[in-house]
């Protein structure tokens, strides 16, 4: 039987769903002005185009762990597939412009391919609640970068990178607006559970690419080059998300400090118990039998 | 000045329990950036010290600061305040 919970989870899907279906849906290869590449944008476009195909690239990891945490959930779980194939997406357009530029060839994509699956991305945290507000932030952080992107792009006059950019980041703030939609249904539901995860979330956050994507560090130097730096995040990606939530930085902060305050008494007090326990084994264990 | 190097280091002292490092040789001069703290770091601990001295900052207020000293004049503002 469907809960109350599970019932307003899928609303906010279906609602996504279909208007992604009436508004949102491209074409890799018929939707991008593949003749309008400009071959002589400079080496920095192409390295944060492939930047961003490297961290798209872990998908199935995202995929299959996203699905597995949200299973419960049959409107986040079915976002979650839906999620995959637009990001997929994402990915395949970006390799597309890197091989189609002249700036990468088949087999160094190949090699990138290899690379990027040696290694395995992995959760950064273990509940549905932490992962879609992880995903809430994620995907805004990264509609802000490429909506940047786009900027650089059609200062290059690359039409076609341009409008890589243009559908993905369309994407990213929609997938951003479907996570929005379902912690504001978790606020109502409980309150200070999730604003505590919201700022346990925001205090140990990093974009997947980090200590993955090979080079990441030298790559996100780059990146902030392009003018995507610490008051854009906080100016464009912290303060919108908590706007559009309705959610102040202290009421978060209040019900961080609540929750491990709460986890403190819970691990003193079972460790009081503990002790308890077993000061009783050993007084029965000394008794001698009748 | 003295309410001043008290914000100071109780800037650090916050900053090393958020970030988990030591921030001895912070100064007022410092560029919060080039001490490797990260935006989500950098709000943990204004919020640390909001909460610890009971006032509150604009959001707003806080995407311009560059220095150590730019965080702790407007704390100081808002503690006198």
């Amino acid at each position: 039987m469907k809960t109350r919970l599970e019932e307003r989870l899928y609303k906010e899907y279906i609602t996504f769903f279909e208007k992604a279906e009436r508004e949102r849906r491209w074409n890799v290869f018929e939707d991008i002005p593949w003749d309008r590449v400009n071959k002589d944008a400079p080496e920095e476009m192409a390295l944060c185009a492939e930047t961003f195909c490297s961290v798209e690239m872990y998908l199935p990891d995202y995929v299959a762990q996203g699905i597995n945490v949200v299973r419960p959930y049959f409107g986040n779980a079915w976002f979650q597939a839906n999620w995959g194939y637009e990001e997929s997406k994402h990915s395949l357009a970006l390799g597309e412009y890197l091989m189609r530029s002249g700036k990468r060839t088949p087999e160094q994509m190949f090699d990138l391919h290899t690379k990027i699956f040696s290694k395995k991305w992995e959760m950064p945290f273990t509940t549905a609640r932490q992962m879609t507000f992880y995903g809430c932030v994620q995907e805004m952080a990264t509609f802000v970068i490429y909506v940047k992107h786009r900027e650089m792009a059609a200062k290059h006059g690359d039409e076609a990178l341009r409008t890589i950019y243009d559908f993905v980041a369309r994407d990213e703030i929609a997938h951003t607006r479907f996570y929005q939609g379902v912690i504001k249904v978790l606020l109502e539901e409980d309150p200070e559970g999730t604003l505590a995860d919201m700022a346990h979330v925001f205090a140990n956050f990093e974009m997947p690419g980090v200590g993955l994507v090979p080079d990441y560090d030298s790559r996100i130097l780059k990146m902030r080059e392009a003018g995507i730096d610490r008051a854009v995040f906080i100016q464009k990606v912290y303060i919108p998300i908590l706007k559009f939530l309705n959610v102040s930085r202290h009421d978060m902060l209040k019900a961080q400090s609540k929750a491990i305050s709460e986890k403190r008494d819970r691990e003193i007090l079972k460790a009081a118990q503990s002790e308890e326990q077993g000061k009783a084994a050993l007084i029965s264990s000394n008794v001698p039998s009748a | 000045m003295s309410e001043k190097k008290d914000l100071l280091t109780m800037f650090k002292v916050v900053a090393a329990r958020v970030d988990k490092r030591a921030f001895d040789n912070v100064t007022k001069e410092s560029v919060i950036t080039e001490l490797g703290i990260d935006s989500l770091s950098m709000m943990q601990i204004v919020g640390e010290m909001e909460t610890e001295l009971g006032i509150m900052i604009p959001d707003e207020d806080l995407v311009e600061l560059i220095t150590v000293g730019d965080l702790v004049t407007k704390i100081g503002a808002r503690v006198e305040g």
